[in-house]
Parts: structure tokens; sequence; C-alpha cells
């Protein structure tokens, strides 16, 4: 196991190295950098501003270069400088991280919590009426797009009947808070955001448990555990959502890896200051500092969750080893 | 029991409705933007909503008034020749100016310490170092030397590197505390960007002394809000309102949302879209809500480049029978609803040198006829297909602009409609922002026609978009907006007097006939000079929308909710 994970280690870095040379190389590609931007929405910059900002950006050099300067600063700690915001990446990032965190942990939890049982139990009664429902309310809850919903949300519960706030992260101007009173703020913020986000995702992963369940309860073990005079609840959660988990895990090990990546619609739609529109910003203004941290962090997470999930099927299917 | 329970949810939603519409007191005002801010360092920033809000918290030399006439503002007065406050003197064989600045006795950093004239010198000493990226270096650099009175280091001597009549204009000349970044500036100046990362406008934000204007920030929180409390040291009156929130709400389509809510009380000139606005004046009036809608006149020229290098568009009369078949008029009307005034050329109404004279500019009233002969002349002719065609060839253009702006979009779906009628063939290729003007225009690859705006400010020489030298190319590192290419000797040459023309009436004089030579040769098409837009709650007085670059937010500390 641990040279397992000792490789997929490895593996992982290494592709991490590679595909950030990709998206740099890629970013270096679209049309317009920095300079060239500023250009446009400044008619006094002369031609000699045009030669000297180019050579302080770096932007004079070829990308292999500007690219093995950016490496070497991340290796020694210095994430680089945002050129839209003009501070350090860090400090734009750190925060905007963690709340992006929130807002998808938060949402994936609830999310979880209420789909899984939802599936299990239209999978328990295929056909009956209680899966035609909860059908009816996954497919509507995929089908719903979010930022529709999330329009809606705020018109009535903050416009209409206004008992949550419209948008934002935290009430501004309160100063320094106790523990309790700063969480209780956030999480009067984030109950908007986290419905909208949610709906679509209940959908989603009652779906998956249900078919995954399905599947699972038709097995001949499931047959012979009755058999055997065991327990419903012992059948269903021990043999047959177990069995069912193989599938689920692949779903969440996305998910998972999707925490830090922000949900630019619900993130823009309600003001909060997520890393979601940060980074779409960041592309478009051809802020490559912020632009290329977030992507590392996108791409660490996948490969991460991914190697979490082959680890998590050996611990749901003893079956699976690793060699 | 269910009953009770919504019978009680009832009433306390509308508890909270009757509380949301409650008007904003002097005790708090939360201003909604939808554009992104930077950290408010008067040197490095170039994002409008922090010229915004820096207008809070900063002052300069000089500013313009909504009036467009250029007043003191930390300076006692502003120096002029007449009063021999500036004189021209002769270094080299050339004209310069020393003009005499002297800053007021109550102008404070908001920690206390007097706003003096090394202030200036350490802000132009961090502008002008190569390490720190400011775009552009001439509005520091025209300032050659400041040196102080020995006596006063309130009172300062300017001398600029050319004697130009607009030296005065240094309203983003700003100080910055010496006490506070001149230590910041020697540690990292060496650095690449070192000062930028490690000015205390970036780590120590809401330290008073970093300001001098009516407000000190607060609290920031870049993508979120910034919050602003009184400056008892201010040198003006001190502030009506005692907290000012400005936050980001970068959706446009839930700033209503969040205004009639309570989560803002105002709109800010950079916040809302105009058609929004439009929608939003129709539910104030009919729905009677407590907010009004302001449309105000703008210096922002909306218009489309034409390259003249294109052989359609290098005769002026297929330019001019452009314009003759658009009925500008009733675009605005109809899209607009007469809120957006017609554009004659590029200086707007609200500048001094504007002019509509008949005598001195060429008017294009819609006339399809006029259209029609002027394309029969040059030799494109109406075909059965109801387009226009010479040798063969129809008589088409490419149109763009900036895709998913939906006023533009509009606009050119309007304006393609009546050219049909006068058998042009328009072809749309629309593109991001930021491959528009990045790429697009910025190296001249657009093929006809472009539709944009030009943003300026009350008598600003128009040298960068119609000089030759400001035609973009690889040798000048793509800068200067002459994008249509357009080139007159004429032109140059009053531009050049323009600037070394101390008489103000000889001034509108060479802009009049730059104007003369634009409206008879057509290198671009005016569209609509466009209006500035902002809600404010009804009980706000003394509110006075700039409709230029100095934004309205300079005499926030006038602004009253009681």
């Amino acid at each position: 196991m641990t040279t397992f994970i000792t490789r997929r280690i490895l593996q992982t870095l290494a592709v991490i190295v590679i595909l950030s040379y990709v998206c740099f190389y890629l970013m270096s590609l679209m049309p317009g950098d920095p300079v060239d931007m500023m250009v446009a929405s400044n008619p006094k910059i002369t031609a000699e501003d045009v030669a000297r900002l180019k050579s302080l950006y770096g932007l004079d050099q070829p990308t292999y270069k500007r690219y093995w300067n950016w490496m070497t600063s991340i290796t020694q700690g210095d994430l680089g400088y945002s050129r839209t915001y003009r501070v350090p990446v860090q400090e734009l990032m750190g925060p905007r991280l963690w709340n992006t965190f929130l807002l998808s942990f938060a949402s994936l939890v609830l999310s979880l919590a209420i789909a899984i049982p939802l599936g299990v139990i239209s999978a328990l009664k295929p056909g009956s009426r209680t899966d035609y429902f909860m059908n009816l309310f996954s497919f509507a809850g995929i089908s719903i797009p979010s930022f529709w919903l999330a329009i809606v949300l705020i018109i009535v519960f903050a416009v209409k009947f206004p008992i949550l706030p419209a948008g934002g992260t935290q009430t501004i101007g309160e100063g320094p808070q106790s523990f309790w009173t700063e969480l209780m703020d956030r999480s009067v913020y984030l109950v908007l955001p986290v419905l909208s986000l949610s709906i679509q995702q209940i959908g989603r992963f009652s779906r998956f448990t249900r078919s995954a369940m399905l599947e699972a309860m038709r097995n001949d073990f499931i047959r012979t555990a009755r058999a055997k005079g065991l327990s419903r609840s012992k059948v269903i959660w021990q043999h047959g959502f177990r069995n069912a988990l193989i599938p689920l895990i692949t779903i969440l090990a996305l998910s998972f890896s999707g925490l830090f990546s922000g949900a630019i619609l619900t993130e823009t739609v309600f003001a909060y200051q997520g890393v979601g529109k940060l980074v779409y910003d960041s592309i478009i203004g051809n802020d490559y500092n912020v632009a290329m941290i977030s992507f590392v962090i996108s791409v660490s997470m996948v490969l991460l969750m991914n190697l979490v999930a082959d680890i998590a099927y050996g611990f749901a299917d003893p079956r699976i080893s690793y060699q | 029991m269910l009953n009770k329970f919504a019978k009680g949810f009832m009433l306390a939603a509308s508890l909270f409705a009757a509380q949301s519409f409650a008007a904003p007191t002097n005790a708090e005002l939360k201003i909604g933007i939808s554009q992104e801010f930077e950290t408010l360092n008067p040197i490095i920033m170039t994002m409008s909503a922090s010229a915004y809000m820096y207008r809070m918290v900063g002052r300069s030399l000089v500013n313009l008034t909504p009036e467009g006439k250029w007043v003191a503002q930390l300076a006692k007065e502003i120096p002029t020749l007449e009063k021999g406050t500036a004189k021209i003197i002769e270094e080299g064989g050339k004209k310069k100016i020393v003009a005499t600045w002297e800053i007021l006795d109550k102008a404070s950093w908001g920690d206390g310490k007097p706003v003096i004239c090394q202030d200036f010198i350490t802000a132009r000493e961090i502008a002008i170092s190569p390490t720190v990226s400011v775009g552009e270096k001439e509005q520091w650099t025209q300032v050659e030397k400041i040196d102080i009175d020995t006596k006063n280091p309130k009172k300062c001597f300017f001398k600029y590197d050319k004697a130009k009549w607009d030296f005065y204009q240094l309203a983003q000349f700003f100080p910055v505390p010496t006490h506070l970044e001149k230590a910041v500036f020697d540690k990292y100046s060496k650095q690449k960007e070192g000062y930028e990362k490690n000015s205390n406008y970036v780590r120590n934000p809401t330290n008073p002394g970093l300001y001098n204007g009516p407000y000190v920030v607060s609290e920031v929180k870049l993508g979120s809000h910034v919050a602003f409390a009184p400056n008892p040291h201010f040198y003006g009156k001190q502030t009506n309102i005692k907290k000012v929130i400005v936050k980001l709400i970068p959706n446009t389509g839930t700033m209503e949302a969040n205004l009639r809510s309570g989560t803002i009380d105002m709109i800010s000139v950079l916040g809302l879209d105009f058609d929004q606005a439009l929608a939003f004046d129709k539910k104030t009036k009919a729905e009677g809500l407590p907010y009004v809608v302001h449309f105000v006149p703008s210096v922002t020229y909306e218009h489309i480049d034409l390259k003249l290098e294109n052989p359609i568009l290098s005769d002026v009369r297929v330019r001019k029978a452009l314009l003759y078949s658009i009925n500008r008029d009733d675009l605005v009307k109809a899209l607009f609803e007469g809120k957006q005034q017609v554009a004659l050329h590029n200086v707007s109404p609200k500048d001094p040198w504007f002019t509509a004279d008949p005598k001195i500019i060429t008017l294009y009233r819609y006339s399809k006829r006029e259209a029609g002969k002027l394309l029969d002349e040059a030799g494109w002719k109406m075909g059965a297909d109801g387009y226009r065609s010479k040798d063969g060839k129809r008589l088409s253009l490419a149109f763009q602009t900036t895709a998913g702006n939906k006023t533009r979009e509009l606009v050119q779906v309007y304006l393609q409609n009546q050219w049909k009628q006068s058998g042009i063939e328009v072809l749309i290729k629309n593109e991001p922002a930021r491959v528009f003007f990045a790429e697009t225009m910025t190296k001249r690859k657009f093929e006809g026609l472009s539709l944009f705006a030009w943003v300026s400010s009350p008598e600003n020489s128009p040298r960068s978009t119609v000089s030759s030298k400001a035609i973009p190319t690889s040798a000048n590192g793509w800068s200067g907006q002459n994008f249509h290419g357009w080139k007159n000797a004429t032109v140059d040459k009053d531009l050049d007097a323009l600037d070394l023309e101390f008489d103000a009436k000889k001034r509108a004089d060479l802009v009049h006939e730059i104007l003369k030579l634009y409206t008879a040769e057509v290198p671009v098409l005016p569209l609509y000079y466009r209006s500035d837009i902002s809600v404010t709650p009804k009980n706000l007085k003394n509110y006075k929308m700039s409709g230029h670059q100095f934004y309205e937010t300079n005499n926030i500390e006038d602004w009253n909710l009681n």
C-alpha cells in the first residue's frame, strides 16, 4: 500500500508540472498580454511605457523562461503578485479559497445528507409513488439552472420576505466578534448560496445512489443474506449499500476535487467573495499569477481526490488490492 | 398549528418588508458597485472603481467640477501666467513653465501630520522608478523638478518639462504620505515591484495616515467591500454621513434586488447597465419606490471607427453615405428613450470646445436620398437583390464590437437594418472584449467598422485618437489610439499648436478647425454621447453627478441624508 501511495504521489507531482507548463503556454497564446490591455485602456501610454512595462513584467522573454521564473518563485514560497488587484497572490486567494471551501463543503454535505437517503429509499421501492415523486424531484433539481434558482431565491427570501441577506459573505463593519457570533453571521449568508448549489447536486447524487443501490440489491448475495435471516437494515446498509459505494466513491471524489474551484455563477449572483469569479477574471484579465495558482490547486485536487478514491475502493471492497 | 406558523411568518416578513424600504440616514450609506477594485494606492491604481472610492479618501491639488471647471482643492489657488504665479522660462533653448503651488494650511493626513510639498516629491519619485509598474509615466515626468520654499514646507515650485497651457491640470498627481511611504520605497525600491507589494496601501490599508480626504478607510476586503469612516483631520467641512460602505455586487442583474432588499442604499455610477436603469426608472415611478434614477450626459463618446485602408471605406463618399443612411435621432429615441444624446463629433456638449455650428462643422441629417446619391456617384449601383455592387463586388463590410454587450449588440442590429435599406451589406463579427480591445483594435486587425466608446474629459487634446503619430504600429509598440488610421497634416499641425496655446479663444478655434476636418472627412461615424446612470435614495441631498472621470464622490462631504 505504501509503495502504491508513494508511486501515485510522484506521478501526481509529475502530472502537475507537465500540466502547469501546458497551461502556462496556452495562456501565453491568448491574444493580448497585460500590457496590451493597459495600452488599449489608456490613450496616453507611450511606446517607451510599453517597452518598459514589458521588460518589468518579463513579457519580453520566451515562454519557457517565464515559466521557469514562475516555478522558481513558487518553490520558494512566493506565489507572485496580482497585477489586477495589486496585491500578493497569497493574500488575495487565501480568504477566498476558504470562503469557497465553506460554500462548496456545506453544499456537498447537505446534498449528500439528503440525496443518499432519498436515493436508497427510491431504490428500495422502485416504481412506487415514492419513487416517482423522488424521480420528479431529482429531475427538477438537475434541470433548474442554478443562476435562475439563485435569482428566484433572492427575490423570495431577500426582497419579498426579507428574512435572509441578498448577498455577501458576512455582515460588513461589525468588527471583531466571538467565534459563535461570527459563525452564526456567516451561516446566515451561506443559506441561500448553499441552497442554490445543493438543489442540483441533490438531484444528481440521488439519481446515482438510486441506480447503484438498485443494481446492488439485485445481486444473489442480497437474497442469501435475507435467506440467512439477517435484519432488513443489515441487508440494506451492510450488504446493499456497501456494494453500491464503489460508483458513488468515484462521483464523490470528483465532487470533492471541485471544493476549491469555486462556483462562478452562484458566487457572482450572491456577491459571495469566493475564488470562482476571481479565477474567471484573472484568465480574462491575463492575471497570470492568480490564474496559474488556481489552476495548480484545481489539478492537484483532482489528482489527490482520485488517489483518495482509489484507496477508498479498497476499504469499500476488500477484493480490490494494491500492488 | 401550521396556520399559526404561516400567519407569524407573514407578519414577520411584512415587518421586514417595511424595514427594507426605510430611508437610509446619516448613520450609514451603503453604495453598490458592479466593477472590481484594487488597492487604493493613488500612484498605481488604474481601475475606475478604485478612482471612484479614492475621491472619498484622497484629494489632489486641483479638481474638475461637474460643470467642467478646474478648481483648486489641496492647493490655495491655481497658478496662472496672468497672476504671475506661473511663468514661462527658457532652458537650453526649450520653453518650460515654473508654477508656484501652495498647499492649504489645514490640509493634513488622517493621522494629523500636515500634507507638505515633500509628499508630492515622494509620490513622483516612486512613480517614475523603473521598478514600479505605473502605466503612464508622462503624468509624473511632465513635472521635471519640485523645489520647496526654504521657509514654508507647504509652498513649492513645479518646473514642467514643456510650456503647455494645461500645466495646472494635475488632478491625477496625488501626493503620498512621506512619513509612511518613503521608508517602504527606500527599502524595496531595488526589487522589481517591491514597493507595490510592501506599500502601506497593501500591508496596512486602514492606517488613517495614508489618506487626506473627508474619509479614511476603516475596512477593506478586495472583491467584497470597502468601509469608510470620517477623517477628523480633513481640511474641509466634516462629513454628514458617519459611515460609508461601498459593496461590490458583480452581477448587475441582482443589483436591483440588493437595493430593494436594503442590502445597499444606492447604486453608483459604476453599477447598472443602461437598459436596466431604464427599466428600474419605470418601476420606481409606477410603484412609487423611494429612489431617484439619475441620467446625466457624460463625455463618453460612442462611435464607429472606420478602417480607412479598406478600399471601400477609403472613398469619403461611401463614409458620408454610411452616416447619411442612419437615423441617429430615431436610434436614441427607440433604444434609449431619448436619454442619450446624438453625437455630432468627438467633443461632447459638456466640453467648452463643443460646437454645433453648421458654419464650422458638417452636420449629417438622416437622408436615404443623399446616401443613395453619394453611393451612385462612387459607382456603387443598386442591384436586384437589394444590395449595391461595383465591378461585380458587393458593397459589404464587417461590423465588430464587444460580444455580450447588450446595448451595443442592439445598436448593431438597428444600424445593420438601416444600412440594408441603402443597399449596404453589414456582416456582424463580434469578439470578446479582451480580444476586441487588446488584439483587434490595438493591432488594427479590424477590417471595416468597429463600434466602441472613448472616455475623455473636457478640454482634453484629441491627439491620441486623431494624430497621425498615434496610429498604432509594431514600431511604436502598438501605442496610440488612432485605430482608423486617419492622416491629416493640418490636424497634426493644429494639435501641436493646441498644446502650446495659452489663449482660450485661440485654443477653441484650433479645436474647431480639427472638428471641421473631422466632420468633413468622416474617419469615424459619431453615434451618441452616453449618459451616466446612478440610483440614489430620495432623501439624499447635494448629490451631483459629474459625467466625467472625476467622480461625484469628490464632494461626498456635502452629501446629506437628513
